[in-house]
């Protein structure tokens, strides 16, 4: 191999040779981190709610009629909606909920396990309808579901509350054994929750680590405006959803009414993360084509510039296939200090990324695999000036400059 | 001399077009990336309000539950304190004349009653403020003013609207002074807002801060007698009782309390205030837990309440890196263009050109091209920020501004002048006797 005159001939040419060093290590750490970013952001997008997000729409009405401000005349009107809404064709369930899942969000609160001991646990915290599980798509896994007669409406009432909770709450706050039948106390008023059911699956992002965990009590959202989630037959969305409102209006008018489908609250609330995916997608296509575009010029210069010298080592009986070995080596050196250098930029940029960006970590299979596509990437680019190379005649080292 | 240096460089970039043009398509990729990542995050972390942020202070108490801390999340940065205060606090900070301004709020629904010949009813954003509020925040008006400080005492039906209400509800024309009704009272418009879109909503930066302001502002006093309940945010830790009043009356958040105060030295006078209050009321059972209040500036708030999310930060990192391979890459085809050409520049060294001729020459062609790059690249990047606008959100405004631009320009010169220093510095020491030789 020509190792010695290979090195002989870079330490010629330095500054032509660290330009593209420094290129591939900085490629070598764009790119890792790059999709390590990418990465970090998927994996939030992929983890699924366990709802039956693209079948379900939230509606909200905005009531202006002065009735509105009576409860019972709320209560009578959430209670018309519901008929309303679940007779209508296409829809397969219909819930008066607080809960809207993918808002970033919702609402929560401490409890602690009845006769426990008083160790306090955060949640989400949501009044429904029974409705709620079939509109969300979850299972019930033991006990039962809340019904229409544990709705308790009364802001007096000293009365227990009913709840069905994640079966991840479960797991937290009873450690193990069964929820069924056992009750929770609420944080600050110690008012009491009976427990009659367990649901699997939920997961809502909030800004606190309580993604897991929600008790649905029985009770009716009425105050601010009635608040719905509807569940629709796959596929109807389109034509049910005017028809929902049509008749929700035809039952009161005294309201407007706003719906939002949950994979445009999904959409919205993974904005950023799309943003991000997209973004250094494209950085990693670009750097990759445009130091690519780099070996190629300095290789092609080289070429050029060596072209006397080429001539000569053909005259003197040189192949084709060593000339190009010639190259293709040079650019292998080359390339491998770069990613020697790029390694442990990478990890540099990641522990700051890390530190200052509370980024992910660098996980050493991205940088194996970009240390690979940077080597495809070196091989490409000099073959073609290279080839150029090899078809230089021996001719030309008869001649002048 | 740089009109004929121009010229040059102009013939010399149009010998060989494929050539300039993946020179300038490189600089323009490096400043499109580098000048729209760095311009979406510079939307957020750019001054609010010039001159005022540091003027501008919001107050924090912790008011939680004695046994457990609030909890910390992306919205305190770390720091156990709830992001607003109760109700009776902000009464209590009102009374204080210590600040050049001061203004309680919060945002809440209001059903709105146009002339029905003209609009359905609708339920509205409103905030809930003091007079004050319009003039700490810049709040530009195009028809009256805010209402006064007498007005905030008796609890006056007065309302300030912003344009697109105004549209809707009087057809654009000067209002101040017409009636309209909300909830079950008639209220006179005071004041009618240019329309007004701050980047982001600086003065309530715990829910969705690049949300549209509200259209409809009451006078803060109005929350009792007309019941008014928080839209937003509020945080709770015991019971709030029954009643509207006991809410009032009790320890959950969810009113934003702003001060204008003019020096760091008054913003430390007012935090031992705030303190002194606290201490008075721990006296009768409140504030439990040990002593903890913030007084931040607005410029620090938006650190607080995490205005700039870390991606944001990572990824105009990333893209100035990008710029940088993109310098290197354009330094190593320049070199190879150059030095090509050194029999024609031995010509001209021959015929008296001096080194500083050709070295300026040359990096005439370097700014050139990077110049060109630049302004390819901004033109990018406009497109590109179009499309980051559509993800975020509909109404939300990215675009360059006039800092940006110059950013742009200088990094693009700078690119081009670094990149080319050493290339032209190579073709200028080249031996015109070794190239001439035949």
């Amino acid at each position: 191999m020509e190792f010695g005159p290979i090195i002989r001939a870079l330490k010629r040419n330095k500054v032509r040779f660290l330009l593209i060093v420094v290129q591939i290590a900085i490629t070598l750490a764009v790119v890792t981190n790059a999709i390590t970013m990418i990465r970090d952001e998927s994996v939030k997008m992929m983890k699924s709610s366990g709802f039956d997000d693209d079948n379900i729409v939230w509606v909200r009405t905005k009531p202006f009629a002065p009735g509105f401000k009576d409860l019972p005349y709320r209560i009578s009107a959430v209670n018309a909606d519901l008929r309303a809404i679940q007779s209508t064709p296409g829809v397969v369930a219909v819930a008066n909920t607080n809960f809207l899942p993918w808002q970033g969000g919702g609402s929560s609160g401490e409890v602690s396990a009845g006769g426990g001991d008083g160790s306090k646990f955060r949640t989400q915290v949501y009044f429904n309808t029974p409705g709620i599980l079939d509109t969300l798509g979850v299972h019930l896994v033991s006990g039962r579901n809340i019904r229409d007669t544990d709705l308790d409406d009364d802001p007096n009432s000293k009365a227990p509350a009913t709840a069905v909770i994640s079966r991840d709450l479960e797991r937290l706050v009873f450690k193990g054994q069964s929820a069924v039948g056992k009750q929770l106390i609420q944080s600050g008023d110690d008012g009491v929750v009976n427990v009659v059911g367990v649901f699997d699956p939920f997961y809502n992002p909030y800004g606190w680590p309580i993604h897991e965990y929600a008790v649905f009590y029985a009770g009716h959202v009425s105050r601010r405006g009635a608040l719905y989630l509807v569940r629709i037959k796959p596929g109807m969305m389109k034509q049910t959803v005017p028809l929902i409102e049509q008749r929700m209006l035809q039952a009161n008018n005294g309201r407007n009414i706003d719906m939002k489908t949950i994979s445009e609250i999904k959409d919205n609330y993974f904005a950023q993360g799309k943003i991000v995916r997209g973004g250094m997608s494209m950085v990693i296509v670009l750097i990759l084509i445009v130091t690519g575009l780099g070996i190629v010029g300095v290789t092609a210069f080289s070429v050029t510039e060596r072209r006397k010298q080429i001539g000569t080592r053909r005259a003197l009986g040189a192949t084709k296939g060593a000339v190009l070995r010639y190259f293709l080596l040079e650019n292998w050196i080359v390339t491998n200090t770069g990613l020697i250098l790029g390694v442990v930029a990478a990890y540099g940029l990641n522990i700051l990324l890390v530190t200052k960006t509370s980024g992910a970590k660098l996980d050493w299979r991205y940088v194996v695999a970009a240390v690979i596509l940077l080597w495809l990437q070196g091989f490409i680019a000099t073959l073609i000036p290279a080839m150029r190379a090899t078809r230089f005649s021996p001719v030309i080292a008869t001649r002048g400059a | 001399m740089l009109l004929y240096n121009v010229r040059i460089a102009i013939k010399s970039l149009r010998r060989n077009p494929v050539l300039t043009a993946v020179i300038i398509g490189g600089i323009a990729l490096g400043i499109c990336a580098s000048t729209t990542f760095t311009t979406v995050r510079h939307m957020f972390a750019r001054d609010p309000l010039p001159g005022k942020s540091d003027k501008l202070f919001y107050v924090r108490m912790d008011n939680w539950d004695p046994h457990t801390p609030y909890p910390t999340n992306q919205n305190n940065a770390g720091e156990a304190i709830p992001p607003q205060i109760s109700y009776r606090d902000a009464l209590a900070l009102m009374r204080s004349n210590m600040p050049l301004r001061q203004s309680a709020s919060f945002a809440a629904m209001m059903t709105v009653y146009p002339d029905p010949k003209v609009a359905r009813p609708s339920s509205e954003p409103t905030r809930l403020v003091f007079s004050d509020f319009f003039s700490m925040f810049e709040v530009p008006f195009a028809y009256g003013g805010p209402w006064d400080h007498r007005a905030d005492a008796k609890a006056e039906q007065v309302v300030v609207i912003d344009d697109a209400m105004n549209q809707k509800l009087f057809g654009g024309t000067n209002s101040v002074g017409k009636r309209v009704r909300i909830e079950d009272r008639e209220f006179t418009v005071v004041g009618v807002l240019q329309p007004w879109r701050p980047f982001i909503k600086m003065y309530d930066m715990n829910g969705n801060f690049v949300a549209q302001p509200e259209s409809v502002f009451l006078p803060f006093s109005l929350t009792p007698g007309m019941q008014i309940r928080s839209a937003g945010n509020s945080d709770g830790w015991k019971s709030a009782g029954t009643t509207f009043e006991d809410f009032l009356n009790s320890d959950v958040d969810w009113v934003q309390f702003w001060v204008e105060l003019r020096s760091p030295a008054e913003a430390a006078q007012y935090h031992r205030f705030v303190d002194g209050y606290v201490l008075e009321e721990k006296k009768h059972g409140r504030f439990e837990r040990p002593l903890m209040n913030r007084v931040t500036s607005l410029r620090d708030l938006m650190n607080v309440f995490g205005v700039i999310t870390p991606q944001m930060t990572a990824m105009a990192a990333i893209s100035i890196l990008f710029l940088a391979i993109c310098a290197l890459n354009l330094t190593g085809l320049l070199l190879g263009k150059f030095l090509a050409r050194a029999p024609e520049v031995s010509v001209r060294r021959a015929l008296g050109a001096t080194r500083i001729n050709v070295f300026l020459q040359h990096i005439t062609e370097c700014e050139l091209v990077g110049l060109a790059g630049g302004l390819l690249g901004m033109l990018l990047s406009i497109g590109a920020m179009k499309l980051i606008g559509k993800f975020i959100s509909a109404t939300s405004v990215i675009s360059l501004d006039g800092e940006m631009i110059l950013a742009a320009l200088f990094l693009s010169l700078g690119a081009g002048l670094l990149a080319g220093l050493y290339p032209a510095w190579r073709i200028c020491s080249v031996q015109p006797a070794v190239q001439l030789k035949i």
